[in-house]
This record gives C-alpha cells, structure tokens and sequence, in this order.
C-alpha cells in the first residue's frame, strides 16, 4: 500500500517522541511464543518456533484502513568471538589478523513484514537496535577498514550456520489483528536465556512493543555431560577413562583371554 | 537418520559413521598391531570433529585398546612394572607440557594449525620410513634372501649417563634418564597429537635401551595405558576438550573392529601389513598437507572466546 509522501513526513517528524512515550490511544501488541522451553538431547537436529501475536484495537476509537507492519526480533545470550583471517604464509594458509567481538548475540533472528527499511526510517531501526546493519557487536576500537570487513564475515559465518537471520517476508498476517512467523533454531543452537521483541509500527511510527523470553538449555544425559565438563571437568574426565578401561577390560574378558 | 548430538562438540553427527570410524581403525590397529590413534584423530578431523576434542577424545578411546592390549601381555609376563613406572613419570612431564601448549595454542588461534602441520610432519617421517623399510623387506624376499636382524651399534652413550638402575625383569642396568625422556617425548605425543607413541616408544627401548623385544610392546603398552588416561583427564580438566558421547561410539566400535582386525593381520604377511599400513599413513598425511596448502574456502573464522558457563 502506498502512503502518500505528507503523512511519510509527518510521521518521520514524531518519530523520536514516540518510542519514548506511550500516549493511551494506541494500538498495543501482544504476543507469544510456541514454546518458551527448548530442551535439547541426544535426538536433537534443530526447532522450528512460531511467533505469533495480535494487536490490540480497543483503545483506538476508529479503525482507518492503514497497514500495521511487524519487526520481531529473537535474540540469543550475547559472547565475546574473536574473528580470524588466513592469510598465506610461506605456501601455508595461516590464522593472521584477529578482531575481538566483545558482545556479539549468539543468535540473531529478524523478522519482518516488509523490507526493514520500509517498515521504519533508519534512525528509529537504529535506535532499537534491529537489523544486521544497525547490530551492536562490541567490537574493540581498531581500524575502520578491517573492523568493516570483520563485522561482515561474521555476520556471513553466522548467516552460514543459521544463528544469525534476517527475512523481509517471514511475517503473515490473518486478517487485520493476527500475525504470525517462524524462525528456525539449527542444531548447534546456543544454551541460554533468548529474548523476543515484537514491535508494531504503521506509517513509520513505532506504536508498540511486547518482550518475552525463551529458554533453550539442554537436558538429560546431555545435560549432565554437559554440566560435569564444564562444573566438574576432573570428575568427568575420570569417569570417560573408567569407562574406556572397564571397555578394555570387557574386551580382553571376551576376545584376549584365549591366548 | 540416527543422529547423536555431541554436547561438547555440539556437533550432530551421524551414530553409524563414528561407530563405523571406530570399527575401520580399531580393524585397522587390530590388523597391523598398532595403536591406531595416529589414524583416529585426523579421520575425526576430516569429519568435522575440531582438532582438540579429536586428540583428547581419540586418547580417551586408546586408553581401552591399550588396557585390552596390556592384559594380553599381563598374562604372558612381558611386562616390565620398573621400567614403565620410570616412564609414566617422565609421560607426566610430557603430557603436562603437551596440554598447556595445546591450551596456548588454542588461545593465540594457531592450534588446528600446528596439530595439522605436526601431523604432516610425524605421519610423512613415519609413513616414508615404514614404505622404505617394507619395500626393502618384500625385494629381499623375492630375491631369497633371509631377512638380517639389525646389528646392534657398537657406540653406546647411554651407558655413560648417571642416575642407574636396575631393571631386572629386562635384565638392564641403566640411566634412568633415557627412559625418563623417551617417556616425556611419548607424553608429550599423546597430549599434542592423540596418539597412543607406541611407534616411538617400541623402536626406541628397542633400539636405543637395548630392551629384549618380548617385553617391550607389553610394556609399552602398560605405559600408554596411563600416559593416555593421565592427558585424558589433563584436556578434559583444563582444555574442557573431551566428549564423551563420542568417546563411547568409538570405543565401542573400536572394540568389535579390533577383534576382526587382529584375525584379518594373521592372514598377511608382515612386509605387506607394512606396506599397506605406509600407504595408509602416507595418504592421510597429504591430505591434512592438501587442507593446509589448497586456499581455504573461507579465509574467515569465528571462535568464541572464554569458558562456558
């Protein structure tokens, strides 16, 4: 739907006031998620969790025909990667140049209804923070030439390994009020505390924003491995050579002992 | 589809490829009555696994064909408890050494490297040497001519060295510096590479400490037994490297393939095992060369930095 350029302006115009206040008349979003637990064992090969939402018209007195278009945004916990570069050394490819992310989130989802930048003006994706190009990576102040090229590849790397997402068209509505979209977790999906953010914005404005969190932790036998490797390394060492001893053992029993 | 998810991996892998892994090198070492490690962790490598949880994990898994192995060798009395004690000290020293330079190393983003290079270098050196030995070895045989046992040297500067004892059950008295070294060097081996050393440590108690050779393979491998439990346990405790889930898959594939190796090597001649074996580890050593020279299909990265949890 096209708007027409003097209303574009004047939402451009309000758009600083209104992410920081919430005047009553608004619409106001809701959502959740399909499941806010994700436990992964020995079975797991990735999830597919739906988002899904609604907006709230009641305190809006007259319905016109605007659009609402919606941003969600899936966040894993935030970890420090350091970004390598081979460079050829003596007919060898070596690990030369680094640069330190210090926050970089361990997943990364964008979902939109439109094209991000025709949902909001640069400035307020800026502001929230949503998009790759407006990602915060806390990289550590180097040359601007490298960081760039850094910050890239890690997006690209990420974008490879399906942690890190961003698709204009991954939001359908149902009727006017119900939205909803899908993001895909891949195998080797971070443990840790996930937060989604649902914004709803029209003609450019931000008019809402709704957050939940999401679990994703491993369980089980996996679980377990997983907690005595890293909580009790000495004691999970001793029970993986136990284990291959008392292996040794059986073998000998079975197969050493006739000779 | 029967896929595992390694957690310390975290990785999903196919369960019948690493039991089948297991089974090729457990056959594999069953048949040519070695170790196998110096074959495990490079295939692991190949299939995805990151070069440091394939060395420790790989350790783990030679820790139970050497104890099946030593047992063998317990009952025939061809074990010498002295000397593998002298040498478990010096693995120590060694596996200590092998898992701060692999931590280090992991760090500074240079250890895939320099597991990979040293690999190239240890695999080319002894696939080169066993091809050379195995070759001349079957022209003799054609030729007719009987097989010489190597001559002992005639120089022999360990016999200077202080700190003597005496080894009874192999009938030596001598330095205990050697045996100390040769088990640094061993440890050293298992904790950087992953491998069991027993292409080291057999030809050199052979050669070097004079060592009657019936003992030698018990006792070497009663050492391996615990130099590889001690780095398991070293990675596991400071590397966080070790994983579990694939460790069980490919002891309990190593353990069957063992078996049916060992019946397959009695039906081939040694100079052939060992020209199979040369080509093998020859073969492997190019390709980790071919990773390490070809352009990479990424030239970036991505490591996480710091501990879990």
């Amino acid at each position: 739907m096209k708007r027409a350029p003097a209303i574009m302006a004047f939402w451009l115009a309000t758009i600083g006031v209104a992410c920081a206040d919430d005047p009553p008349a608004q619409e106001q979003v809701q959502s959740d998620i399909s499941t806010r637990e994700i436990a992964i064992q020995s079975n797991f090969t990735g999830i597919e969790i739906v988002l899904f939402g609604a907006i709230d018209f009641t305190s809006v007195p007259a319905i016109d025909e605007t659009q609402y278009d919606v941003i969600m945004v899936v966040r894993g916990p935030d970890e420090p990667v350091v970004m390598r570069r081979k460079e050829r050394t003596i007919g060898l490819w070596v690990n030369g140049p680094s640069e330190v992310f210090q926050s970089a989130p361990s997943f990364y989802a964008v979902l939109a209804s439109r094209p991000l930048r025709a949902i909001a003006p640069e400035a307020t994706l800026k502001k929230l923070g949503v998009g790759f190009a407006e990602l915060d990576l806390g990289a550590e102040p180097t040359d601007e030439v490298n960081r760039a090229r850094f910050r890239s590849s890690l997006i690209r790397l990420k974008e490879d390994r399906g942690l890190f997402l961003e698709s204009d068209d991954a939001i359908s509505f149902i009727g006017r009020s119900l939205f909803r979209g899908s993001v895909d977790l891949p195998v080797s999906v971070p443990i840790g505390t996930y937060t989604t953010q649902v914004y709803l914005f029209r003609d450019g404005k931000l008019l809402s924003q709704d957050d939940s969190t999401l679990q994703v932790h491993k369980v089980g036998f996996e679980r377990i491995v997983y907690l005595l490797a890293f909580r009790y390394p000495f004691i999970y060492g001793l029970i993986a050579v136990v284990i291959a001893a008392v292996a040794g053992l059986i073998t000998w029993a079975i197969f050493g002992r006739r000779d | 589809m029967l896929q595992v998810y390694l957690p310390i991996a975290e990785i999903s892998v196919n369960l019948l490829v690493m039991l089948g892994l297991g089974a090729a090198v457990g056959f594999l070492s069953g048949m040519f009555g070695v170790g196998g490690g110096f074959l495990l962790t490079p295939l692991l490598m190949f299939s995805g696994i990151p070069p440091a949880i394939a060395v420790t994990t790989c350790a783990n898994q030679i820790v139970a064909s050497s104890v099946s192995g030593a047992l063998v060798q317990w009952r025939r009395d061809n074990i010498d408890l002295k000397m593998g004690a002298v040498l478990i000290i010096g693995g120590l020293a060694g596996a200590v050494v092998g898992v701060w330079l692999v931590g280090a190393l992991r760090e500074a983003g240079q250890a895939d490297l320099m597991i990979s290079l040293s690999y190239v270098a240890f695999l080319g050196l002894i696939g080169g040497l066993m091809l050379a030995e195995s070759i001349r070895a079957i022209q003799r045989a054609r030729a007719g001519v009987p097989a010489r046992p190597r001559k002992p040297g005639q120089h022999n500067w360990i016999h200077g060295l202080p700190l003597k004892m005496r080894f009874p059950r192999s009938r030596l008295y001598i330095s205990a510096i050697p045996p100390l070294l040769i088990g640094a060097l061993v440890g050293f081996l298992a904790s950087f590479l992953g491998v069991g050393g027993g292409f080291v440590m057999v030809p050199a108690l052979i050669y070097l400490l004079r060592m009657p050779t019936n003992i030698v393979i018990g006792t070497s491998l009663f050492q391996i037994i615990f130099i590889t439990a001690i780095v398991t346990m070293l990675h596991a405790t400071f590397n966080h490297t070790l994983d579990l889930v694939l460790a069980v898959l490919l002891i309990a594939g190593g353990v069957v393939g063992g078996h049916f190796g060992a019946q397959a090597g009695q039906k081939l001649k040694g100079e052939q095992l060992r020209l199979m074996l040369a080509l093998i580890v020859l073969a492997v050593a190019i390709r980790i060369l071919f990773d390490l020279v070809l352009p990479p299909d990424d030239l970036y990265s991505l490591t996480p930095l710091g501990t879990k949890l």
